[in-house]
């Protein structure tokens, strides 16, 4: 018996088993010592408080919420806006970012320095005092009587900006996105196989999403109601149209700008490390500028700045917390009411844990896959 | 045999109580402010706008620091017999059991838990605390129904929340709640516009009008959406102090009943109008040994601090810089919620 604990395997197994043993017994004695703890201070404990209605509303939520609304439905809206923001942060910060990081290694004087003067200030700026700066401009717009036209279709005020709204749902919304990757994913397959019908793929591609288009259109409005509704002024608020809050916008701009300073230090980062003689390489084998940078440049830089960028991405992610701060109700500012109006801490802390994790795993897995896509793929070393 | 010593005692204790009829000793709380000389009573850390302000030279004044002074003088027989000791929120019912106040006046509900767990007894309520609203005055909006589809600004994880829900949705009031969690951040988007009204203890929105960079701008609507009754809160077990403070609050409600004032008392006890302002001020024996106080006790109250009324006028009201509309804590006679007891 003994003997097996001589093989340097199974000692290696015995010392993994008890490090996994002594972990996980941790972590259940510091779950049985929480509960007696709320035990004894008559704390009722469980999940059973998500089927009970909050008592409060949110101001702004993708689904149908409202303080009849349960905790369950409530999380899952906060979940959604720290989705939303989030992910309409990381888009755009990248495309900020890529723009800053092209500006700051061109060789043009006025645009380096205009780069490097962005990079240093939205870079050194702690982010909630830059989510303050935003939301203190927006709030100091006109209020809504005296609210700035655009065009005669729009409004800007202290309450956000209205825009005439198409009588879709934000299923329809998603679905219509989700749709039209689909498609565009098919063409970019279809047109890059080389084959007979690849010519046709992007004509196809175009009346398909078109089809899809016209057929939410049909079947997910409201019978009767105007196709396109124009904002107007009732009393203290816009009826009608489409509204976008200051308290989202603000919080947009800070991680647009912010991230966009860090990711562009990224992407600066990764062109600079490409090495001089691959390229003089690709110029001695007569490519183009072009083509340098389409098949040896890009490449190369693309996969130098990915790691960075999947940690910038995740970090982001969480940054999306500071819209407590500005009143936008994220999964966090929706988590923390949610503990002063029920109590349930510690569940509710899981609920968030659990929330930022399942988010950020998912970002982590995305640009994991995109990575092993490329990353170059040599085998023999 | 020490169950008998102790029972033979209790006797002798309630054969004592019992030969003394209706005139009261001075209780215990009260004994030891007459030894000390001077009423130890509740202040603020820092001021609460209204209630206990304190200014650079250590002045301390406001409607509770009013009802301290009414009480020591009361008790001592001069206002300035009376020590303010700054005490925070947390530190208030820690401090009355320990000693180190004698009283607790310090805008605090009168709840159940405090009640019954924290070993206090509270008095009546001296200020009904209501939850309002506080809006631009460009609105023009007389009531909440005036405020169909407006933000109203609250604070994150409070009471308020409900209360505005509750509220709102019981009248078909549709509103759009914007929370935040500071107060600092709550007040700059009211002061800003992002938000129409602010919902709040009503104590609160004064201070927050008050602050505001153009005060004039906003306006406390007398609308009422909640209430909570706040009590001076004593230790458990003193019943004369309790009186004292009950009759003290009654005196000054009964003062304003009647039309006494700071500036007509002494007129006024000259020539009684009827046999219980003869008693309340004094002028007829009776209204100080059954509380172990002095008879003219309530004549000194309403000489130093004035009327209720005015006490609410000049520290939180109309006279002061808060604006805080006197609502429910009118006297019943002009549909508040405040009255005088019985005095016979």
């Amino acid at each position: 018996m003994l003997g097996i604990l001589r093989t340097h395997k199974a000692r290696a197994w015995l010392y993994q088993g008890l490090a996994l043993a002594a972990t996980l017994g941790l972590a259940l004695s510091f779950v049985l010592i929480a509960r007696q703890n709320l035990l004894d201070q008559g704390i009722a404990t469980g999940f059973g408080f998500l089927e009970r209605s909050t008592g409060w509303p949110i101001n702004f939520a993708l689904i149908e919420v409202s303080d009849r609304s349960p905790y369950w439905r409530m999380l899952t809206a906060g979940l959604l806006n720290t989705l939303l923001v989030g992910l309409l942060g990381l888009a755009s910060a990248t495309l900020v970012g890529v723009a800053i990081g092209l500006i700051r290694i061109s060789s043009n004087l006025v645009l380096n320095v205009i780069g490097t003067t962005y990079v240093e200030i939205f870079r050194n700026v702690p982010l909630i005092l830059q989510a303050f700066f935003w939301y203190a401009i927006l709030t100091h717009l006109p209020s809504p009587r005296r609210a700035i036209p655009l065009m005669d279709i729009g409004f800007l005020s202290n309450r956000g900006l209205v825009l005439p709204a198409l009588d879709i749902s934000a299923a329809d919304v998603f679905l219509f996105a989700a749709g039209t990757a689909l498609i565009l994913y098919g063409a970019a397959r279809l047109g890059g196989a080389g084959t007979r019908a690849s010519r046709w793929a992007w004509p196809l591609a175009l009346a398909a999403l078109a089809a899809l288009f016209v057929l939410l259109l049909l079947t997910g409005r409201t019978p009767e109601a105007p196709l396109l509704t124009l904002p107007e002024l009732r009393g203290l608020r816009f009826v009608g149209g489409f509204e976008i809050k200051p308290e989202f916008t603000a919080l947009l701009i800070a991680i647009t700008v912010f991230g966009g300073a860090y990711i562009g230090e990224i992407v600066r980062g990764g062109f600079l490390s490409v090495d001089k003689g691959r390229i003089e390489a690709a110029r001695a084998l007569g490519l183009k500028g072009f083509q340098i940078n389409r098949f040896v440049r890009i490449p190369l830089a693309l996969r130098a700045m990915l790691p960075a960028l999947a940690n910038q991405y995740v970090w982001l992610m969480k940054a999306t917390t500071i819209g407590i701060a500005i009143g936008f109700p994220d999964y966090f500012m929706v988590v923390s009411t949610s503990i002063n109006q029920s109590g349930q801490t510690m569940e509710l802390m899981a609920l968030l844990m659990g929330g930022f994790l399942l988010v950020n795993y998912g970002i982590g897995f995305v640009m994991n896959r995109v990575n092993a896509r490329l990353a170059i793929k040599d085998r023999a070393g | 045999m020490t169950r008998k010593i102790s029972s033979l005692l209790c006797s002798a204790a309630l054969a004592v109580g019992l030969a003394s009829p209706g005139l009261a000793d001075s209780g215990e709380t009260v004994a030891t402010i007459k030894e000390r000389g001077s009423l130890l009573c509740t202040g603020h850390n820092g001021s609460y706008l209204g209630f206990a302000e304190v200014d650079d030279k250590g002045k301390w004044t406001g409607f509770d620091i009013e009802f301290c002074k009414a009480l020591a003088t009361a008790i001592l027989g001069s206002p300035d017999k009376l020590q303010i000791i700054p005490v925070s929120w947390a530190q208030r019912f820690p401090a009355l059991q320990s000693g180190d106040i004698d009283v607790i006046i310090k805008v605090t509900g009168w709840t159940m838990s405090r009640d019954t767990e924290l070993g206090l007894q509270f008095s009546r309520p001296y200020f009904i605390g209501p939850t309002n609203i506080l809006v631009r005055k460009e609105l023009e909006a007389e009531t909440s129904a005036d405020l169909e589809g407006g933000v109203f600004c609250i604070n994150a994880g409070t009471s308020i929340e409900r209360i505005v829900a509750d509220y709102m949705g019981a009248r078909g009031i549709e509103y759009e709640a914007l929370n935040f969690e500071k107060g600092e951040e709550l007040r700059s988007a009211l002061y800003a516009g992002r938000c129409d009204a602010l919902a709040g203890f009503g104590p609160f929105l004064a201070a927050t009008r008050f602050n505001a960079p153009n005060p004039d701008d906003f306006v406390i609507m007398d609308e009422v959406l909640a209430l909570e009754p706040e009590s001076i809160a004593a230790r458990q077990g003193d019943d004369n102090f309790i009186d004292v403070i009950n009759w003290m609050v009654s005196a000054l409600l009964m003062a304003e009943e009647n039309g006494i004032t700071q500036a007509n008392v002494d007129e006024v006890r000259a020539n009684p109008p009827s046999a219980s302002v003869e008693r309340l001020l004094g002028a007829s024996p009776g209204m100080g040994e059954r509380l172990g106080l002095s008879d003219d006790w309530a004549y000194n109250v309403i000489k130093a601090v004035g009327n209720y009324g005015e006490i609410y006028e000049r520290t939180v009201g109309e006279q002061s810089a808060y604006k805080l509309p006197r609502g429910k804590n009118h006297l019943w006679l002009n549909g508040g919620l405040l009255y005088a007891l019985v005095l016979d």
